[in-house]
């Protein structure tokens, strides 16, 4: 089949809209570093969506579960391959995100294929706060790092709003507690700004707008989804320093919003 | 890793035999098994490195593992701070006997194999599973070893977490395991210590009733015996052995200052029969 020019445009432009509608309405994951360590934070339905990489990076993102799924797989693929051949200190976020990058260029280009829909952050682990990193990896390969804090969203409104209130902080949070209360602030904001559409049965008609009360977000998600979130502990006598946080650690973030 | 491999991950592509570090590293191209040469006088020229005496002793509530520190090339002393004991992860230890270098390939490789299952699979590798991966690894060592090179025999210790006890399993040189209910001893002259160990829990009980104090002691009488009728062990005299112990809390350490403070111990009584 032959493709013109003009066709391949053409279908590359339909290609990122349709990526992006399916993207839109993904439940966000937010990422923090605090003296302790690194956390994502995210609420889902009921699948784990954050995973432990190698051993100073973890993963999650959102998407179609496949996608993830197979994100997740090379990612784990190439940092341990990596990792045996030279060494674990030779894994590092830049090398892993820079290797799955052009390969989800090459499958965003290739127009006679089905698009990988995912939208992914990695987070890395340092030896301080400040040298801890973050990767965000958009469907296209497109990639750009952050410290400190960072946002995937189902916009780039989206994260721009959750990032300006993450970076708004005058201090940057002291404790887990402290980071999962920013967390999942950050979290309704990004939520929040990507309007429901209106409703064919509220008559639409109305121009959406962003929810910025994160009170009223949180406590409506809280009602169906579940939150989730996984830390890299920068102190552990444990040779995993991945962990996954229990509904027990989360429980008092629901009293918040009793 | 070839930018194809992932591009096929990327597009769903699975790989044949999921969570089997083995087949990834296949698959990007690298092999572990030795390749035979179809001559042997390579081997006559070449003197790896080797090390010596190990043990895995069970104590109550886990195992220790006790190594010395020598690692030696035919009758020269390579090295007297050789770490012949390592964790593989937090519930398994693999003490090793024989040639140095193949075995930290193996140690490097086993850490990394249980890892990736766990991280790919969302669940920890099985002690069944990790056993197996050992026996995999000597077997895939075989061409080699028959040519006389690269020979290593290991002691896996693991706390076993379903049955939450310890565990001790020893090979032989084509991969074949065994479980052992007290003891394990892999090394130039293990197999000549193993009556003593039989003595020992015949006149002192098991081993695994013992405190983890008293089985230090043991094994540091018993690495004793080893060095003074073996040329190629190197005791404790020198170097205090490496002490590690895997418990249910995971794989502890003994401090350099514990292991000498037993071993000065076991001399202060000596001197006063």
């Amino acid at each position: 089949m032959a493709i013109s020019p003009y066709d391949w445009t053409q279908s590359i432009r339909h290609r990122a809209e349709y990526v992006e509608d399916r993207l839109r309405e993904g439940s966000p994951v937010v990422g923090i570093s605090y003296p302790q360590g690194v956390l994502l934070f995210t609420l889902r339905g009921t699948q784990r969506k954050v995973f432990e990489v190698y051993e100073r990076l973890m993963f999650s993102g959102l998407g179609h579960q496949a996608d993830l799924e197979a994100v997740r797989l090379a990612a784990i693929d190439f940092a341990h391959e990596e990792g045996f051949r030279r060494s674990p200190e030779d894994v590092t976020i830049h090398r892993v995100v820079v290797a799955l990058s052009p390969a989800l260029k090459r499958a965003f280009g290739d127009v006679l294929s089905h698009p990988v829909i995912a939208r992914c952050i990695f987070a890395e682990l340092g030896e301080s706060p400040e040298a801890d990193c973050f990767y965000l990896l958009d469907y296209d390969g497109e990639f750009t790092s952050q410290h400190r804090g960072a946002v995937v969203a189902g916009t780039p409104e989206a994260e721009e709003e959750a990032l300006k209130a993450l970076s708004a902080a005058e201090t940057p949070p002291q404790s887990l507690e402290e980071a999962l209360r920013t967390a999942l602030q950050a979290w309704a904001l990004a939520f929040g700004a990507v309007a429901a559409k209106p409703s064919a049965t509220e008559g639409g008609g109305a121009e959406p707008a962003p929810r910025r009360e994160v009170e009223g977000v949180v406590r409506e998600a809280l009602k169906e989804s579940e939150m989730e979130a996984a830390a890299l502990e920068r102190d552990t006598a444990r040779r995993s320093r991945f962990r996954l946080l229990t509904s027990e650690e989360l429980a008092f973030l629901r009293k918040d919003y009793a | 890793m070839e930018d194809s491999l992932i591009y096929a991950r990327l597009r769903g592509a699975l790989p044949a035999s999921p969570g089997d570090f083995y087949a990834l590293l296949a698959e990007a191209g690298h092999s572990l098994t030795s390749k035979a040469s179809g001559e042997s006088q390579s081997a006559e020229t070449l003197a790896d490195t080797r090390g010596t005496t190990v043990l895995a002793l069970k104590y109550k509530g886990g195992v220790l593992n006790l190594g010395d520190r020598r690692a030696t090339s035919e009758h020269m002393v390579m090295y007297d701070r050789a770490e012949k004991i390592l964790p593989l992860d937090d519930h398994t230890v693999l003490a090793v006997s024989g040639s140095y270098a193949r075995a930290m390939e193996v140690v490097r490789y086993l850490r990394h194999a249980f890892q990736y299952y766990r991280r790919t699979q969302l669940q920890e590798m099985s002690l069944e599973g990790k056993v197996s991966e050992v026996s995999r690894m000597i077997a895939a060592n075989l061409t080699s070893a028959m040519q006389g090179i690269g020979g290593f025999l290991p002691i896996l210790s693991a706390w076993d977490t379903a049955r939450e006890e310890g565990r001790i399993f020893f090979y032989d040189a084509l991969g074949a395991r065994f479980e052992s209910a007290e003891f394990g001893a892999q090394g130039t002259w293990a197999q000549r210590i193993r009556g003593i160990f039989d003595y020992v829990v015949k006149t002192k009980g098991p081993f695994h009733e013992m405190s983890l104090e008293q089985v230090l002691r043991e094994g540091l009488v018993l690495l004793d015996i080893a060095a003074d009728l073996d040329a190629l062990t190197g005791g404790y005299s020198k170097v205090p052995p490496l002490a590690l112990s895997v418990s249910a809390e995971g794989v502890n350490q003994l401090s350099e200052e514990t292991v000498q403070g037993a071993v000065e111990k076991i001399g202060a009584e000596n001197h006063g029969d």
